[in-house]
């Protein structure tokens, strides 16, 4: 038995199609940033919806055959196999066994499955006994026909959308942050019910001919210290009125308590939700920036950029400055970008991110850009350097560009200078003005390009002026015109923004 | 190139550098500090003209006959300072030309209407710059290479001498890759000085007294500027 377990577990985690498959159902399960997600969670509050819509049309109607089919085999299936696969792949049974063998192995220890695979099997059972596993148990019941009260548990399938709804979770992780206060609310409320029920009960059972029982007494003092009073039972003694007065003012009271405890909750958290629905939004995009710091150079890049940035974040360790940027009207968040959880929040493994790391530290910006490469190492970072002898600095930390804006202004000074009459051009260049753009057309990109030689491509034609190719990783400038372009290629085209746009979109219609 | 002299105020983080480019390029060049460490951090490099001078007395510049100078630079490290030097310079020389830096989005303004002919924000080329990485990267950093002569290649303004073979000919005729280089834009004194970018689509007719700005490499350049003397090829 110990063999065989040892055997499994050493197979499967030899495994690499079994490792890979459990990785990819557990991402898509569990993995809010993975691109598949979305269309399993909406395949699945689709099905919610539908079966808990034939259960309650049920109830008064017969329904076709064909749903009652897909309500009980195909709905039940799927909620069955969702709940299997997130039983699976909740912890894993194989890695602990392998690495308890290890352990045993490295210590000269006598080495037994056994202990690992409990310990992974109550893992799994501690797992069923959390609230949403529950729920997604007790989903599959309403499945079974015979017993018509089971369809009670429709009710659970109700409840399965919270997994997928996250407003309805973040509510729930707003007041469990006042636990203390509302279970402290719901003793005393407990307490009142029962001393006011006890009262009412000892004082009008004999004289009051609705109360009959305590239950009955109970359930006039819950009533009435929630205010909602229907009317059926009321005291009919003077005590019991003045019990009711004590009650009523207590239910006030305890209504404003809960109601600002609510209220509090929420405006404690509401900039920590509303940060993790921005976080939410640009992790949706394929591609995003992080801004680091909201400083002028942010400041400008921003204002330059109008609406040619879609999805961006600044992240900003100064309070204030983020408040101003809010009120600049861009969407900041109060993080420290230097830190592991920060950027760790990102959806670094699916989407393009390019950190700017623009603060004026050079401290800070090294080590966002060292964090941002620990994470994934897929991260462009473009940093902002205070002195040339820090490039190395920067270089080291593996930033892919480094700005140097003493560096550029200088240049662009010393270009002013020595060629004062250029300068407009160059500065129109290098600013990207229509009439001069420099742009580069990506071979890769646009396939139909490939092969052809730079005298059939005719950029005279489309008022192009073509200034080289960049390949492996040099530039050719002004090469000869029968030269071939080559996939990996780059090239440099300068003119018109329309005559670009031309040039690319006729050879995008002939791609 | 005739040699021109410029009157350059501030050795602090842009001047030092602003200096040994210029000074590279053949520039005579006159640095004027006010403040004593980096005046004699000057004299330390070795630019022994140095002065130090009170930039905020009116006195002290007229001293220094700005009028002599083909452009005034100000660079000082001190932007108060800097606004307050270029409104100086500006009522005392009416003529000359001002350029200055700008560290903040709103000194940009301020040297404006201080009267600078040129100013050069910071924030402004930077951010410039993080948009064409973002954009372009590797016309960004081949242009860069364009612009400070690196490997070789870069940008010539050349005037076009009498009776040159380019006299007469239009500008979409003329293939200038044949050459060597690529002919970005040009001059035209009749157009009033307007720089004319090669890709605004106009077929230009090309006059002696023009000036051109080719896009080359040095050598390739240098034979250009030459073969344009003649008048035939």
């Amino acid at each position: 038995m110990k063999q065989i377990l040892l055997s499994i577990a050493l197979f499967l985690h030899a495994s690499k199609g079994y490792r890979k498959r459990k990785i990819f159902i557990r991402e898509l399960l569990t993995n809010p940033n993975n691109p598949y997600k979305k269309y399993v969670d909406i395949t699945i509050i689709f099905l919610i919806i539908t079966s808990v819509f034939i259960l309650i049309y049920e109830v008064k109607h017969s329904v076709s055959q064909w749903l009652d089919m897909y309500d009980i085999y195909f709905v039940t299936l799927v909620f069955g196999i969702e709940y299997l696969l997130r039983l699976w792949v909740h912890n894993d049974i194989s890695e602990s066994i392998v690495t308890a063998q290890k352990e045993a192995q490295f210590l000269g220890k006598t080495f037994s499955p056994i202990p690992a695979f409990q310990e992974c099997m109550l893992e799994k059972v501690k797992y069923m006994l959390t609230p949403t596993a529950l729920i997604d148990l007790l989903a599959l019941f309403p499945a079974y026909r015979p017993l018509r009260v089971l369809r009670i548990f429709v009710l659970f399938r109700v409840l399965k959308l919270l997994r997928y709804t996250k407003s309805i979770n973040q509510f729930i992780e707003v007041l469990s942050n006042k636990k203390f206060e509302l279970l402290t609310l719901l003793f005393l409320l407990f307490f009142i019910v029962m001393t006011a029920g006890i009262a009412i009960y000892v004082l009008e059972e004999q004289r009051n001919p609705n109360i009959n029982s305590l239950f009955d007494a109970l359930y006039w003092a819950l009533v009435t210290i929630s205010t909602v009073g229907y009317g059926d039972i009321s005291p009919v003694s003077i005590e019991g009125r003045s019990i009711s007065i004590l009650v009523i003012i207590s239910g006030i009271a305890m209504i404003s308590f809960a109601t600002s405890v609510i209220v509090s909750a929420f405006s404690e958290k509401l900039s920590e939700l509303k940060e993790n629905r921005i976080i939410e939004q640009v992790n949706k995009s394929k591609s995003f920036l992080l801004i680091c710091g909201y400083g002028q150079l942010t400041k400008m890049f921003l204002r330059q950029s109008k609406t040619e940035i879609e999805h961006y974040i600044i992240l900003e360790n100064d309070i204030q400055r983020v408040e101003q940027a809010r009120k600049d009207g861009y969407n900041a968040i109060h993080e420290d970008a230097s830190r592991y959880d920060t950027l760790h929040k990102f959806n670094t493994k699916h989407a393009k991110i390019t950190i700017l790391c623009l603060t004026s530290s050079d401290v800070e910006n090294i080590y966002i850009a060292l964090n941002a490469k620990s994470i994934s190492s897929k991260m462009k970072v473009i940093a902002r350097a205070s002195h040339e002898s820090m490039m190395s600095k920067f270089e080291h930390a593996g930033v892919d560009h480094i700005l140097l804006p003493n560096m550029v202004a200088n240049t662009m000074i010393h270009t002013a200078i020595t060629q004062p009459t250029m300068y407009k051009a160059i500065h129109a260049i290098l600013t990207g003005k229509s009439v001069a753009r420099i742009d580069e057309i990506r071979a890769y990109e646009c396939e139909f390009i490939i092969g052809k030689s730079i005298q059939v491509l005719d950029f005279k034609r489309y008022k192009l002026l073509f200034m080289g190719i960049h390949r492996e990783g040099k530039f050719v400038f002004n090469p000869s015109t029968d030269m071939v372009v080559q996939k990996h290629d780059i090239l440099l085209v300068m003119g018109m923004s329309i005559s670009l746009e031309y040039f690319k979109s006729s050879y995008e219609e002939q791609c | 190139m005739a040699v021109k002299k410029i009157l350059l105020f501030g050795y602090g983080n842009h001047g030092k550098y602003i200096v040994k480019g210029l000074i590279n390029d053949g520039f005579i060049v006159q640095i004027v500090e006010r403040d004593e460490h980096f005046y004699q951090e000057a004299i330390e490099d070795g630019y022994h003209t140095a002065t130090k001078v009170d930039v905020t007395k009116d006195e002290a510049l007229l001293a220094l006959d700005p009028q002599a100078y083909k452009q005034l630079v100000c660079v000082m490290d001190d932007e108060h300072l800097n606004v307050f030097l270029t409104l100086s310079l500006r009522s005392l020389f009416q003529e000359s030309y001002i350029l200055s830096i700008s560290d903040s989005i709103h000194t940009t303004q301020k040297l404006k209407m201080a009267g600078a002919n040129k100013v050069i924000d910071l924030y402004e080329v930077s951010a410039n710059k993080i948009h064409n990485i973002l954009k372009r990267p590797i016309a960004t950093r081949i242009l860069e290479e364009f612009v400070v002569h690196k490997n070789g290649l870069g940008f010539r303004e050349m005037i076009i001498p009498k009776k040159s073979f380019l006299h007469g000919m239009m500008t979409d005729t003329l293939d200038f890759s044949d050459f060597g280089v690529l002919l970005v834009g040009m001059i035209d004194e009749e157009l009033g000085n307007k720089f004319i970018f090669i890709t605004a689509g106009i077929n230009h007719k090309l006059d002696s007294g023009d000036t051109i700005v080719c896009l080359g490499e040095r050598t390739e350049l240098n034979s250009f500027e030459k073969l344009i003397q003649k008048e035939e090829i």
